[in-house]
């Protein structure tokens, strides 16, 4: 069976959408906006479109291949389209959180949380390398459940265009019932705030219920407003540096690393991750956030804290010596 | 994805990034330093402000804090940072002092109206164990 590929469909009404946010920014805030950023953003997701384009046969012909030893017979019709939407959404929360944990799978998606912004074309902020990072590993399961390759390629096209406009401030909060079930610009911005107490939270792309129900979920606070990009801000808008940069991180300290200990650590363990400890992941910046607010007792809403989430985005290595020292 | 399709969206891309530029998006500016240390504390996780010294174009700061300077530059419509450990690596700029930070991407940072005694005062504190 051929089905369209949604996405197609879509690009014309992303466009506009962010046209529509653009004049929304010009009567609000005109910092919610950055014309370079735009460009960066867009060109990547551009470049991601290409690269999937140009990898997408090998990574079908895999799901192709694969379904042949499927457990089950499952046909075309809708409610298993609603089902596979549903599960290919689980497949996705694995994907992100593994995205956020696992440094090899982060210098992929580290592209989209590099922008200090977030707007409608944050969201199209896409990799290059995701083929190369092997993050289609995680679907595989699907196929060797038994659905077949052409409805799991719909439906994840379905729930990236659902991610779309979730990519916004401009809605502050969607009718509770929403709220609870969906994945919401709010629960979005958490995702991809550098803020210690929203590190590494939130990472369902359709439903939040997954957060909810393995402990991963943060509510927006009106008292603490996120501040969006990664932990080390890249401070560039150059697009191949902006496409390539953790791999180029990854190989540096590789190639640094005394001992193959060391070096495994480097790709397979947390973003921030160093041999001698000498620098942050996300677990030990909550916890230090934490140990400070504690000390300061100006914590707020310690009924909502609900335990440190492990690991990851975006490392720091905070303090780096200056040049002259 | 056929050439059309690549063609229509590089058209759209640079349409889109064009009309940013021509609603004046993303104009802002380091405006005093109490901004400088709020914005040094908030994208460092633990530091600490204390002083700050400030571009007099508003693209640019250093903030000495508990751990180190924060050196901050206008990045488009937000502020970018690192963490430096002092003596800052200093050079001498028009009208001012560039302050680099060994990362060629993020490049250096130069603050207008401001002299090498200024930051060398400020980062003091830090460097006199």
């Amino acid at each position: 069976m051929t089905l369209p590929n949604p996405v197609d469909y879509a690009v014309p009404a992303f466009v506009l959408l962010v046209l529509a946010e653009m004049i929304v920014a010009r009567l609000r805030d005109r910092a919610a906006y950055e014309p370079r950023d735009t460009l960066t953003s867009l060109s990547l997701g551009l470049g991601s479109t290409v690269a999937g384009a140009l990898t997408g046969g090998l990574t079908y012909l895999l799901a192709v291949w694969l379904w042949q030893f499927r457990l089950f017979e499952i046909g075309y019709s809708w409610y298993w389209f609603v089902i596979a939407f549903v599960i290919d959404d689980f497949a996705y929360y694995l994907f992100h959180r593994s995205a956020h944990r696992v440094r090899w799978f982060w210098a992929s998606h580290v592209i989209h949380h590099s922008s200090q912004h977030y707007n409608l074309s944050t969201a199209l902020r896409q990799t290059w390398t995701g083929f190369f990072s092997l993050g289609f590993v995680f679907r595989l399961p699907l196929f060797l459940i038994g659905f077949p390759p052409a409805m799991i390629f719909f439906v994840a096209a379905l729930n990236l265009i659902y991610q779309f406009w979730i990519h916004t401030e401009v809605i502050t909060r969607m009718p509770r019932w929403f709220e609870a079930v969906m994945n919401t610009p709010s629960h979005h911005r958490v995702h991809h705030a550098i803020n210690p107490r929203y590190l590494d939270s939130n990472y369902a792309g359709v439903f939040i219920i997954w957060d909810r129900m393995l402990g991963t979920f943060e509510a927006e606070r009106d008292d603490e407003r996120p501040i969006y990009g990664i932990v080390r801000q890249l401070g560039s808008f150059n697009l191949v540096w902006s496409a390539f940069h953790e791999w180029v991180g990854i190989a540096r300290d590789v190639w640094a690393a005394p001992g193959l200990r060391a070096k495994i650590g480097y790709i397979a363990m947390p973003p921030g991750w160093s041999h001698d400890g000498s620098r942050d992941t996300s677990a030990t910046l909550k916890a230090q956030w934490r140990t400070r607010q504690d000390r300061t007792g100006k914590i707020l809403g310690e009924e909502q804290w609900k335990k440190p989430i492990l690991s990851s985005s975006g490392l720091d290595q905070a303090g780096a010596r200056s040049p002259a020292a | 994805m056929n050439w059309l399709q690549l063609g229509g969206s590089l058209a759209a891309i640079l349409l889109l990034a064009w009309i940013a530029r021509l609603l004046r998006l993303g104009e802002s500016r380091i405006t005093d330093p109490e901004m400088a240390k709020a914005t040094a504390e908030a994208m460092l996780a633990g530091f600490e402000a204390r002083d700050a010294l400030l571009s007099g174009d508003g693209n640019a700061a250093i903030v000495s804090g508990n751990a180190g300077i924060a050196v901050l530059k206008r990045h488009g419509a937000k502020v970018a940072v690192r963490r430096l450990v002092p003596p800052l690596a200093l050079r001498p700029a028009v009208e001012g002092v560039r302050v680099e930070t060994g990362e060629s991407f993020f490049g250096g940072v130069t603050l207008f109206g401001v002299i090498e005694d200024d930051v060398r005062r400020l980062e003091a504190p830090l460097t006199l164990v």
